[in-house]
């Protein structure tokens, strides 16, 4: 990513000290207001209920109880909302990845006919979209409300998607296609055999966008679909988050656990438990989100 | 299209007529590679389902939308009656409207102000860093909060500013009363500014960061021979090979500015700071399917699709001309 500098056995000057001295602060500064916040709910998670009631925990967990992680996962939804978020992540992923490599392979064709009209529609509806009211029409009138099908549709192809994918096709070497095609192999073949094992970068990107994508979405989650047993990750979080302490209430006056609850679980504590255990995921999967998207910006975004 | 090839094979090419032998043409390059089409079929279909059919409900913009003037919702569409462009004069004659608007725009150039510049002094500091562990580790930790969701980030920073958020507490420490920081009509923008900069920073930085890579290293060797200093070799060589970057994100931030934020609002607002967050798509949203103001709502959403489809492809145009480089 970043250029190599050369040691020319120059002396450092002012100007490049100064540089250099507000470069480490500042950086330093930037990191840890991006890192301490997620710091600070990952140690409310964890720290006894007395603690995080009276706003006592800062950056290191204070006392330590796993009951509240344990009430979060057992006692919720928790697993359920997973699950839905899991199987629309992966389905959806699929469908759209596949979607995807098929569109942008005809399209990537300089002599494909009708290139220029389809090219044009998916540009089209990438910059008019009709509005939430209509497509809530479309979704109600298919009668996909409340399926993991109404997540899966808005998403199923991003345009912008479709066009990285487009480009880097269109930048790889024509020579190796036609010594296929002189073999004998069909469009299909080819793709499938030789652009696509060419292409892993630019799949692996694009896998991750969309994948990040479903994973993340509430809107469509919380329009589509009403029924507690169809919440995805991202409704269950923000339900938990706003009915707070009423959250607390409601199991205690509602005799939905045997006994009192324990003092060590506190309404802070279970969204800060939530939002820990949604972040767990995203920093598993850091590494490899880091080595493509560091790169797939590059192939990707800012096209000449 | 569909014109056997067999039955112009005895023909003289030289003798058809343009036409013909155009429709020649195409024949067999369909009958070669018909798959691609095939291949077209599902991305369309799944354009033509979610792009192009609600672009048919946009009629209810138009018309008063009765739900049950027929027996599906849907056929209700066609069922109800035109009322020509009552709802857009009902619209523009509103104070909400007004206000969304001017909502819309203040946060998002807030957002521009504030924020446009961060990613650049980011990446050109992170690439002044000799360290390249600490650099990398630096551009790692920056880059995480963009893979969070607004859910997500709305459920980090209710715990760090709520009534007993830890910056509470270090305010009525340091003598000063509580804020209600998601409930204060003066600070709540600066909470949609701020968060907004704490998910995207690191995004944009590593695009710029891309395009330092990009610029010729020989450049600054040249400068130091000249005697030119950290400033003047960011200031004449890393700036002005930026630039066409920068000029780029400006425009696209531009042209999107009347889409972008609808996820982070509605996650992030309440009722209380309706007057100064409600922005055109959070309140499409609650007349459209709260209040089921259909018609209403979808002539709101067709005036920001037209004004937003306006912007865009003149922001690429723009591009195109200043920067020969297009969007899409």
């Amino acid at each position: 990513m970043i250029q190599k500098k050369k040691h020319t056995g120059v002396a450092l000057d002012a100007s490049e000290k100064f540089v250099a001295g507000l470069a480490y602060v500042l950086m330093t500064v930037f990191a840890l207001v991006a890192i301490l916040p997620c710091l600070h709910v990952a140690s409310k998670a964890f720290s006894k209920g007395t603690y995080v009631a009276q706003g006592a925990v800062w950056f290191w967990p204070r006392g330590f109880q796993l009951e509240t992680m344990q009430y979060i996962l057992f006692q919720t939804q928790f697993f359920t909302a997973l699950k839905n978020t899991l199987i629309v992540t992966f389905v959806g992923t699929f469908v759209s990845v596949v979607v995807s490599i098929t569109t942008a392979y005809p399209l990537s064709k300089p002599n494909f006919k009708g290139r220029r009209v389809v090219v044009l529609l998916y540009v089209f509806s990438m910059v008019f979209f009709g509005g939430i009211v209509p497509a809530y029409m479309v979704v109600q009138m298919l009668g996909l409300l409340n399926t993991y099908a109404a997540l899966i549709l808005p998403f199923a192809i991003v345009q912008f998607n479709m066009f990285i994918v487009k480009n880097y096709f269109e930048g790889l070497p024509e020579t190796i296609e036609e010594s296929a095609r002189i073999d004998g192999a069909g469009d299909l073949r080819i793709l499938v055999s030789i652009v696509c094992p060419m292409s892993t970068p630019v799949i692996a990107t694009v896998t991750l966008l969309y994948a990040i994508n479903y994973w993340n979405n509430y809107f469509h989650a919380m329009m589509y679909t009403q029924s507690t047993n169809m919440k995805t990750l991202q409704v269950y979080l923000y339900d938990l988050i706003n009915s707070g302490a009423g959250f607390l209430e409601n199991l205690t006056s509602g005799g939905l656990t045997s006994g009192s609850i324990s003092p060590n679980i506190t309404a802070e504590g279970l969204t800060a438990t939530a939002v820990t255990l949604s972040i767990i995921p995203i920093i598993a999967l850091y590494p490899l989100v880091q080595k493509f998207l560091v790169k797939g910006i590059t192939i990707g975004s800012v096209k000449g | 299209m569909k014109q056997p090839p067999n039955a112009l094979a005895d023909r003289n090419p030289h003798s058809m007529s343009p036409v013909a032998r155009k429709l020649r043409h195409a024949g067999s390059y369909l009958r070669q590679h018909w798959i691609l089409y095939v291949m077209l079929l599902p991305g369309l279909f799944f354009l033509f389902v979610y792009k192009l059919l609600p672009l048919w409900g946009l009629q209810i913009a138009f018309k008063d939308y009765k739900m049950f003037a027929a027996e599906t919702p849907w056929k209700a569409i066609t069922a109800s009656s035109w009322v020509g462009l009552k709802h857009f004069r009902k619209l523009f004659g509103s104070s909400q409207f007004i206000k969304v608007l001017r909502n819309t725009l203040a946060i998002n150039f807030l957002k521009i102000l504030c924020l446009f510049p961060l990613p650049i002094l980011c990446a050109i500091l992170l690439n002044e860093m000799r360290n390249r562990i600490y650099q990398k580790l630096c551009q790692t930790m920056i880059y995480v909060p963009y893979f969070f969701s607004w859910v997500l980030i709305f459920g980090i920073f209710y715990s760090l500013l709520g009534s007993y958020g830890i910056v509470n507490t270090a305010i009525t420490a340091l003598g000063k009363s509580r804020i209600n920081f998601f409930g204060d009509r003066s600070v709540f923008r600066w909470i949609l500014v701020f968060t907004e900069g704490w998910k995207e920073i690191g995004y944009n930085t590593v695009i710029y960061l891309a395009a330092i890579t990009g610029i010729d290293p020989t450049l600054y060797e040249a400068a130091r021979m000249d005697g030119a200093n950290k400033f003047q070799q960011i200031g004449h060589i890393t700036l002005p090979g930026l630039l066409p970057t920068i000029v780029l994100m400006l425009i696209m931030k531009v042209g999107y500015i009347l889409t972008t934020g609808f996820e982070q609002v509605l996650v992030f607002y309440n009722p209380s700071v309706y007057d100064v967050a409600d922005i055109i798509e959070t309140y499409v949203y609650r007349i459209g399917l709260g209040q089921a103001d259909f018609s209403l709502a979808t002539a709101l959403g067709l005036f920001n699709a037209i004004v937003a489809f306006i912007l865009i492809v003149g922001a690429n145009a723009v591009s195109k001309k200043s920067l020969g480089r297009s969007i899409w």
